[in-house]
């Protein structure tokens, strides 16, 4: 059976004032696929991402997200709703809580499946602590996954920016994600790391089923990984192909590189 | 008609009063990037020079006001350079709770400096006014409102339009970046607790006449001074300064007209209420944050 | 043995009941006549405040927002059992009822906090904490200058009067016994997704959203837990001293509190009893006696050095010790292993 449509991005145009950041936007991801999203800086790539997530409310256009029954549109959810969909994403400067452990970074990304409340914490009840321990345990399984399992009990803070980028991944994967999208997940890594990042990209795709919409500016990079890339250009969609043949379109190179007058 | 215009001048002196010293926070808050609770003790420990100058050594009063400036412009020197400075890297909770520490300290020497009667101390202008529509303008509140409002003008000014404004303007935005671009922010912010210790000092010797001099003379005028801040905004330097009018006027009429024992709760949930749809105060914006 | 160690060693839950045994030899120590009466009253007044710093801390520490409004809430506590049992409520049902009142003042600010930020929220609870001073004052029902609570009666079944000496020694007991649970409480609230929720959310807001935490519902619960220890802390006040005065819960109170968290160390359970240790006890227990006036100044100067030098709070000086001890035993290894050769 062929992979359908995950995400459904529908003449998505997002304003700021006057300056229009994202303008009639359209694009699809299909499941299990791993796409970016390029664009010269400033092209409206993370308000794409803020949209997605609804960070901002007030985009025109549709955004669909596959559910059992048909298509969700996101902008009937909260924003705290969106990871119940299965959208989960990090942030292009490593957004984790310095002060606590790795594992517990980790297990932040599991806060929806908490079911029990303030109360029964507080009373230590049986259910809380079996759930406690479950999501722990899975935790540890995915902090195994991504080779940082030894770190588990060390502080964020202290953890060199790779490693954190890869608990900020780790984070992702605690919530059974159907989406994961990547703010700059090679920004500031070295080449070997680098590398380690795309080997693991593919481990996740494989393991979690899970579709991947980055951003990146490592073109590299995305040209090795990526099924398909989507070129935009102050806000506007430009071209949507394989690596191979966005690197030869006319207009993705000229946003890049400009014009050739001559 | 007679009460409502006498209010109207107490309100401008209570007004004057709340406004130095909220813009002698401000100051601080924008410079040093901490809520500074010591305000009023710092006010109170020169006033106390100053009526120990008055009534112990029998100094001019003139004299004595220029002196106990001039102890209030030493007083945040020390407590700047002592104090704060070192406390540079601490987070802005911890600094906030080292200007208690100076309120104790300036508590607990109090006694051992000036013994424990409570001291008076006089108007500037003892007698005289201007008779309007049945109430009397005193020429003091004259005097005192003036030279507030004269002086915080006066630093205004200096902070739109000089060279060392435009340092205390650039510290106050980014402290970081001044310093990397060669602004002496160490000296802006020596000079900003300088500032403010010598607009404390005058509010209290506004309100000594009437209030006497004594540890709590002025805290009421720092709580309401804190509350001019959020209502102005801190963002701006003369948010803070509106504020305190608006808040001596509101107050007095509110105690007067509607309920003098729950005047002051009537305006705090008013502030309150507002600040719930303004949450920078009135001359704020909210800063634009970036995900 | 060991093994026993260890057990304490590894459960802070353990930790705070055994610190719990320790602290009531002060009831007893007074009836043997070791120490005076007025130490014990020393010990309830470090007890209440250390209720009331574990909810500031999880409020200023875990949550990252502020209140300088706490003293209010003291106030809420002790005058509300004063009120609901002066008009003949039993003592459990006066608590419930105050209980509910400063929640609901919590879930206020709570709010509110949604629209404001820093300075201005700090400001926005000092308002609360403002009007509700007023309040104290002005209304009647609060008798002018305070309540007198007197003896109270616990379950309808035992009453504990504070000016006979074994009774008030059996209700500083009840105060040790509050502040063993409310150190777990925290305890626990913090080690659950709720106290990794408030640290996501007080570091990033948008982190935290994106990983479904509900900033309203943990703006709520921060207040509203803070709200509670304080309004607890006040209970206990009222009913170790059995008076509940109106004057004095003020902004400078509400600024001790904060002191006692960050002197002690945020973010650490034990720090908050090293805090009010240091910042109240210590002025209390040795510094009048030895000093005089000059404590205030003492005081002073100790929370500014104390910041200066421990901006992590003074429990981090247990580290430093173990840190010292460590180096002195590394040098007399030295000196042992260097001696048979010499």
């Amino acid at each position: 059976m062929a992979n359908q449509t995950l995400l459904k991005i529908e003449d998505v145009t997002m304003r700021f004032g006057g300056l229009i950041a994202v303008n009639k936007l359209s694009f699809d991801i299909k499941e299990k696929e791993i796409v970016g999203l390029i664009g010269p800086n400033g092209a409206g790539k993370t308000t794409v991402f803020n949209c997605i997530t609804q960070f901002y409310k007030d985009y025109e256009g549709k955004i669909l997200f596959k559910s059992t029954d048909g298509y969700t549109d996101l902008k009937e959810k909260k924003i705290t709703e969106i990871i119940d969909q299965g959208i989960v994403r990090t942030f292009q400067n490593v957004e984790l809580v310095k002060d606590l452990s790795v594992l517990d970074n980790v297990l932040i990304g599991a806060h929806n499946q908490f079911k029990s409340q303030i109360f029964s914490h507080i009373l230590r009840t049986k259910k809380a602590k079996i759930e406690e321990e479950t999501l722990r345990k899975k935790a540890m399984a995915v902090l195994e996954f991504m080779d940082i399992a030894h770190l588990k009990d060390l502080y964020v803070g202290v953890q060199p920016y790779g490693i954190q980028k890869k608990i900020e991944i780790a984070r992702t994967l605690m919530s059974n994600p159907k989406l994961i999208i990547l703010d700059e997940p090679a920004a500031g890594l070295n080449d070997s790391e680098t590398d380690e990042l795309e080997a693991l990209i593919y481990k996740i795709k494989d393991k979690y089923n899970a579709a991947i919409l980055l951003i990146e500016h490592d073109m590299g990079f995305v040209m090795n990984i990526c099924e398909r890339v989507c070129a935009i250009n102050f806000g506007k969609f430009i071209a949507m192909d394989s690596p191979k043949k966005i690197q030869k379109h006319k207009e993705v190179q000229e946003a890049y590189l400009g014009k050739d007058d001559a | 008609m007679t009460s409502f215009i006498r209010i109207f001048f107490n309100s401008l002196q209570t007004g004057s009063v709340i406004a130095l010293a909220a813009l002698g926070i401000v100051l601080i808050f924008r410079t040093s990037r901490t809520t500074n609770f010591a305000q009023g003790s710092i006010g109170t420990l020169n006033a106390y020079v100053a009526a120990m100058l008055y009534s112990s050594w029998g100094l001019n009063i003139w004299l004595v006001a220029f002196l106990s400036i001039l102890t209030a412009f030493i007083t945040g020197i020390v407590i700047d350079t002592f104090i704060i400075r070192p406390a540079a890297r601490v987070s802005p909770i911890s600094k906030q709770i080292i200007t208690l520490g100076i309120i104790l300290i300036i508590v607990g020497m109090l006694p051992y400096l000036f013994g424990i009667d409570p001291m008076t101390f006089p108007r500037f202008i003892r007698t005289g006014g201007i008779p309007i529509a049945g109430a009397t303008l005193t020429y003091n509140t004259i005097l005192t409102v003036s030279v507030s409002l004269i002086l915080m003008l006066l630093i205004f000014w200096f902070i739109q339009y000089t060279k060392w404004g435009l340092a205390i303007r650039v510290t106050a935005s980014d402290e970081q970046t001044s310093k990397l671009m060669g602004v002496p922010t160490k000296t802006v912010t020596m000079f900003s607790w300088a500032t403010a210790a010598i607009l404390g000092t005058l509010a209290a010797l506004i309100v000594a006449p009437t209030a006497g001099v004594n540890i709590n003379m002025l805290l009421d005028v720092q709580v309401s001074a804190f509350f001019a801040g959020v209502l102005g905004g801190f963002q701006t330097f003369y948010g803070a300064v509106i504020g305190a009018y608006l808040i001596a006027f509101a107050r007095n009429y509110t105690i007067f007209y509607i309920s003098d024992t729950w005047g002051n709760v009537f305006v705090y949930l008013a502030i309150l209420f507002f600040l719930y749809f303004k949450p920078y105060g009135l001359f704020g914006k909210k800063p634009t944050k970036k995900v | 043995m060991t093994s026993w160690l260890k057990k304490i060693q590894q459960s802070p839950r353990l930790q705070f009941i055994l610190f719990g045994v320790l602290l009531s030899s002060m009831a007893i120590l007074p009836l043997l006549g070791v120490v005076r009466s007025s130490t014990m009253s020393i010990y309830a007044y470090i007890i209440i405040y250390t209720v009331v710093a574990l909810g500031l801390n999880l409020l200023l520490g875990f949550s990252g927002l502020i209140s300088l409004g706490t003293a209010g809430f003291m106030g809420a506590g002790a005058l509300g059992i004063g009120v609901f049992m002066n008009m003949g409520l039993p003592f459990e049902l006066a608590v419930v009822l105050t209980l509910l009142v400063s929640a609901m003042i919590g879930a206020f600010i709570g709010l509110f906090s949604l629209r404001v930020n820093s300075i201005y929220l700090a400001i926005a609870t000092l308002f609360v904490g403002e009007i509700l001073r007023q309040i104290y004052s002005q209304v009647a029902i609060f008798g002018g200058e305070g309540i007198n609570i007197g003896p109270v009666r616990f379950f309808g079944l035992i009453e504990l009067n504070r000016s006979l000496r074994p009774e008030r020694s059996l209700i500083f007991l009840i105060l040790v016994i509050v502040l063993v649970v409310m150190m777990i409480v925290a305890y626990n609230i913090v080690k659950s997704s709720t106290g990794r929720a408030l640290m996501a959310m007080s570091r990033s807001e948008n982190a935290a959203q994106a990983m479904g935490v509900s900033i309203l519902k943990y703006r709520l619960t921060a207040f509203i837990t803070a709200t509670l220890f304080a309004t607890i802390g006040g209970i206990l006040y009222g009913i170790y001293f059995q008076d509940a005065p109106t004057r004095q819960w003020d902004l400078n109170l509400s600024l001790f509190l904060i002191a006692m968290v960050v002197v002690g160390g945020i973010k650490s359970f034990f720090g908050m009893f090293l805090g009010v240790f240091i910042v109240h006890g210590l002025s209390d227990l040795f510094l009048k006696d030895w000093l005089g006036d000059v404590s205030f100044i003492f005081s002073g100067v100790l929370i500014i050095v104390v910041i200066l030098f421990y901006p992590y709070g003074t429990v981090h000086i247990w580290v430093d010790f173990k840190r010292f001890l460590k180096y002195i035993k590394s040098k007399i290894d030295k000196r042992k292993g260097v001696t048979p050769r010499g």
